[in-house]
């Protein structure tokens, strides 16, 4: 259960400054650790900084949802949120520039698959990528085995998500059953999803538990629909004399809601212009990891071709 | 003629081991009755060869050397202040046998040995005399338990021919019967049957009846008096059961029974009868969809 669960524990943060704070100090390692590798030529302004940081995040995080939504066999909601999530939580500890986010994202669905029970093979999996030869696909599936433990690491072997779909079905079931008052709960769950599958595009997750979530949909919605409901939280939900929680709830709400209208989706010129500049610097500073794809080479050699000949696939193969 | 019949089963190794030979080298190089060693070129003699038992010679030789030592170092546990003396004292005998198993400083190791026995004398002797005794009540048991092993079986031996002999005099009065007397024959045939069962029976009640033994299986003799003393009495705490509280950080979430009184279960799909073959029930799935709506909703982060 939530209560008691890691994502509890570790993964739910005060504010999104901290979780800024925490961005922001992967992108200076990764800095520092460019800079000390003592490349020639190399300024800050080879490097991306934050909000073109987010706007790739962004784009890419989008990339990921409407790969999981064109997937075939049709995949669970559950799995989806599970895989945004390991999204989110990988870069709030590692910049964009150390690891492409094109591999990643993959490499979080195909996890998020397994820990869900939601059996996919791999071939099945790489089956999706529409744009890809069978040989090229080959070679997704092997990248994605390589990165799959890294990603495991980064999330701090943390990987049992909770999300927010089926508290909204428990709140339905008890609004049915406990708050007469609302005639039908069930035209509710069209734009509660929405407002969910919106959510999950934010640090909602991060910042609030998956409950707090599930009922702020049901409460946008049912404002949006004009119906009041606040009746629920102080009879049902037993807050009439909690007035100090019932506060805290609405100020949570109410973050909430900020955070999703904040939410835009990134200029595509922006977004391609960041992209450049990405692969400038992946194709710069290969890692470690990279090196291994080209078989156990000793320490001594130097990387032969740059990485940006050897992808072979780009973005535009995913859909 | 091998040195390295190494697989040669009657081998012999000697005792200071410098090499093994198989049983015919040692008769061929012995036939003047001592010589050296070839190998390492130490005097030996014939009688020093001994059959090897480990596969390892190494180890055969270290069994040697060790009953050679412990011949000299017999002291035991009780003649000494604390256990700490006996642990060091242990320690030498070790390293006096691993010195001489690896030649290491032979030449100190054995003086220290002559320098031992010549102080301890008395109290080698000692124990020497009380390892025999030892030894001696040992095989008087042994012998003991042999014999009495033996009688039983005799005993075993004797009921069974005795019992095959009553079934041949049986046997031999039926024919005997058969021919003598008026009666007709099936008459005999089941008199003769209802002895039969009486003679079996008579057997299976010797069998039963086991001669009471005068021991236990402890070895305590029966009937001896053992003082029963009280057992210590071992005070602790009783366990009290306290239910385990967890903190949800939300509403109450209603209970399995709860679910159904409520009306929880009409929003939920009903468990089709596949479902239910397996132990599911629609209350499992709405108990956990209300637990999870509540946990953690009225918690706060940070």
């Amino acid at each position: 259960m939530f209560h008691n669960s890691s994502q509890k524990k570790f993964w739910t943060f005060k504010n999104e400054d901290e979780l800024e704070q925490m961005r922001y100090m992967a992108n200076e390692k990764f800095r520092r650790k460019a800079l000390e590798s003592g490349k020639p030529g190399v300024g800050d302004f080879t490097f991306l900084d934050r909000h073109e940081e987010d706007a790739l995040f962004r784009h890419y995080e989008r990339r990921l949802l409407d790969f999981c939504n064109a997937f075939k066999p049709a995949m669970p909601k559950a799995v989806v949120g599970t895989a945004i999530m390991y999204f989110r939580r990988f870069y709030l500890n590692n910049s964009i520039m150390e690891h492409h986010p094109r591999i990643i994202m993959l490499t979080c669905a195909y996890l998020s698959c397994k820990v869900d029970e939601f059996n996919v093979s791999s071939t099945q999996f790489v089956g999706n990528l529409l744009q890809e030869s069978p040989a090229g696909q080959e070679r997704v599936v092997e990248q994605i085995l390589e990165y799959e433990l890294l990603l495991i690491q980064q999330l701090n072997f943390h990987l049992v998500v909770h999300n927010p779909y089926r508290p909204m079905e428990g709140l339905l079931i008890d609004l049915k059953t406990r708050y007469p008052t609302l005639e039908n709960p069930e035209s509710l769950r069209k734009s509660a999803d929405d407002f969910l599958t919106q959510a999950a595009m934010t640090d909602a997750g991060l910042l609030f538990s998956p409950s707090q979530i599930a009922l702020t949909a049901i409460l946008n919605s049912a404002s949006r629909a004009g119906l009041k409901m606040e009746s629920y939280l102080t009879e049902c939900l037993g807050l009439k004399e909690d007035k100090e929680t019932l506060m805290k709830m609405y100020d949570s709400m109410k973050r909430m809601k900020t955070l999703l209208k904040k939410y835009e989706l990134p200029k595509q010129e922006e977004v391609n212009a960041y992209k450049h500049k990405l692969e400038r610097i992946h194709a710069e500073f290969a890692t470690s990891s990279n090196k291994r794809k080209r078989g156990y080479e000793e320490d001594g050699h130097v990387a032969k071709e740059p990485r940006l000949t050897e992808e072979d696939w780009t973005d535009e193969d995913l859909l | 003629m091998s040195r390295k019949l190494y697989l040669h089963m009657k081998l012999c190794c000697q005792c200071s081991a410098c090499c093994l030979r198989c049983e015919n080298c040692v008769e061929m190089l012995f036939v003047r009755g001592s010589g050296n060693c070839v190998q390492c070129d130490t005097p030996l003699r014939k009688s020093n060869f001994r059959v090897q038992l480990f596969e390892d010679a190494t180890v055969d030789k270290e069994v040697e050397i060790r009953k050679k030592v412990t011949k000299i170092y017999n002291k035991r546990e009780f003649d000494f202040p604390s256990l700490r003396d006996y642990n060091d004292y242990l320690e030498q005998v070790e390293d006096i046998v691993y010195n001489l198993t690896n030649n290491i400083d032979v030449e100190n190791t054995k003086g220290r040995m002559e320098q031992y026995q010549r102080e301890n004398k008395d109290i080698i002797q000692r124990n020497k005399a009380k390892l025999t005794r030892e030894q001696e009540e040992l095989e008087e048991l042994l012998l003991l338990q042999q014999q009495s092993n033996e009688q039983r079986r005799l005993e075993v031996l004797q009921e069974e021919q005795r019992q095959l002999q009553a079934k041949r005099k049986s046997k031999q009065a039926l024919l005997d019967e058969l021919e003598q007397s008026k009666l007709p024959a099936t008459i005999l045939l089941a008199q003769h049957k209802v002895r039969a069962a009486q003679l079996e029976t008579q057997i299976e009640q010797q069998k039963q009846n086991v001669k009471p033994t005068s021991l236990f299986s402890t070895g305590i003799q029966i009937g001896q008096t053992v003082s029963l003393q009280p057992l210590p009495r071992i005070q602790e705490v009783l366990y009290q059961y306290k239910p385990l509280q967890v903190e949800t950080y939300g509403p109450p979430a209603p209970d399995l029974e709860q679910l159904s009184r409520f009306g929880y279960l009409n929003h939920v799909r009903a468990a089709m009868p596949q479902d239910t073959a397996g132990g599911y029930t629609s209350a499992l799935a709405c108990y956990r969809a209300m637990q999870d709506a509540f946990s953690g909703l009225f918690s706060v982060n940070g």
